[in-house]
């Protein structure tokens, strides 16, 4: 099991690794959003290094990266119909993130340095906890920028009225892109420091 | 790796591809019922929730608007329908559309009998930016507009405008909302959203 275990910190797809950051900045704004897309991640992740792993052998090296884009895709699409079907409101809480997941740089580089040469079941962990890696990062911007942006947590108010009236305002900064960039530099520093050693 | 005919290449990519569109399009063909449920369940609620109605259960949603609905008059060019409000007097609802910032934004607009002012709205968007401009959701933003008139003291037709704080110019309190801060493009497209409200007979 501890192999597995790189991405939440050493070998974090957005703290080391830098990849998947876009995606990061734009659904962190609240965490019910962030949660569902890093499920959404780690569902497409896993299976896509599952079924490509499954079917390494017969991949043709010329085309593999086209081969690996309709796996991911159709996971993608499949995710976003059941989304739709099932989990509604969410569904339109994430709107097109859930489709630029085919774009997300981390579920391509597993594919392409894990999968590939690897037996399904690796492939499959390395795919969860890759994605898990990624939805931690999300669900810590998110807690924060959700926190100081809008006072709320999960969509329940948490900062008390009495604060407001005593003159304390919501960080605006916090709800756009920019701020989430910075947290996520913070973040990066702080693993970085070492304090996960 | 093995090398692989170009033959083989092909026929690999041409069964992939055919694999997964009949897999995914029965998919989407099974789940399309459930989705559209959702999409007509969606307004509705929309509609109850501008209507004054608090706490309807999702399930009861689309009974009980046909319960409430009094007729379905659609207009020339939106939807609108005769209903009883919550407060048991009858009311209009008008689709508004228009675009916000990073697509469209829609709402119902519940006005009285005789169309003078708002009982109530909702507004939806499609991917406003969570925080800012999705706000126009909110309880907050939306309670605003109760009550508000669509005409001015001299009977002329003003909608109720969205503006920011300092820039109301001669708008009478009852004709203006606040704009939310942060979201300015938004803000000016729910306005120009109410300002394209018209009843339709």
């Amino acid at each position: 099991m501890k192999k597995y275990l790189g991405p939440l910190s050493k070998d974090n797809p957005i703290l080391v690794q830098t990849l998947g950051v876009c995606s990061a900045l734009a659904v962190t704004a609240q965490l019910k959003p962030a949660v569902v897309m890093a499920l959404s991640v780690t569902v497409v992740c896993a299976f896509s290094n599952l079924i490509i792993s499954l079917i390494r052998n017969t991949i043709p090296s010329r085309i593999r990266i086209i081969v690996q884009l309709l796996i991911v895709s159709f996971w993608v699409v499949l995710v976003d119909l059941l989304l739709q079907a099932y989990f509604y409101e969410i569904s339109k809480l994430l709107s097109v993130f859930v489709g630029l997941i085919i774009t997300n740089c981390i579920i391509m580089g597993r594919l392409e340095a894990f999968a590939l040469s690897h037996k399904p079941w690796p492939s499959f962990m390395d795919g969860v906890m890759n994605g898990l890696g990624y939805g931690l990062v999300l669900v810590v911007v998110a807690f924060f920028r959700e926190l100081l942006g809008s006072g709320t947590l999960w969509n329940h108010q948490v900062v008390p009225n009495a604060l407001y009236h005593a003159g304390y305002l919501n960080n605006g900064l916090m709800i756009l892109p920019p701020m989430a960039l910075i947290l996520v530099g913070v973040m990066i520093w702080v693993r970085g420091s070492g304090v996960d050693r | 790796m093995r090398k692989f005919s170009n033959t083989y290449v092909f026929l690999y990519v041409s069964a992939l591809v055919l694999l997964i569109c009949v897999v995914l399009a029965s998919v989407s063909i099974g789940l399309k019922s459930k989705r559209e449920a959702n999409v007509t369940r969606e307004k509705y609620q929309q509609i109850l929730k501008a209507a004054g109605y608090k706490d309807v259960p999702k399930k009861k949603t689309v009974s009980f608007f046909q319960e409430i609905a009094e007729s379905e008059k659609g207009g020339k060019t939106s939807e609108q329908y005769h209903i009883r409000c919550a407060d048991g007097n009858p009311g209009i609802v008008v689709r508004v559309q228009g675009k916000g910032l990073w697509g469209p934004i829609w709402g119902y607009v519940v006005l009285s009998e005789d169309g003078s002012s708002i009982k109530g709205v909702s507004f939806a968007h499609k991917s406003e930016t969570p925080g800012l401009g999705a706000k126009i959701t909110e309880d907050e933003f939306t309670n605003a507009f109760i009550d508000k008139k669509l005409y001015d003291q001299n009977g002329v037709f003003t909608s109720v405008r969205v503006v920011k704080k300092g820039q109301e110019g001669d708008l009478l309190e009852e004709n203006r909302v606040d704009a939310i801060s942060g979201a300015t493009i938004t803000s000016r497209g729910v306005d120009n959203m109410m300002k394209e409200l018209r009843i339709e007979n």
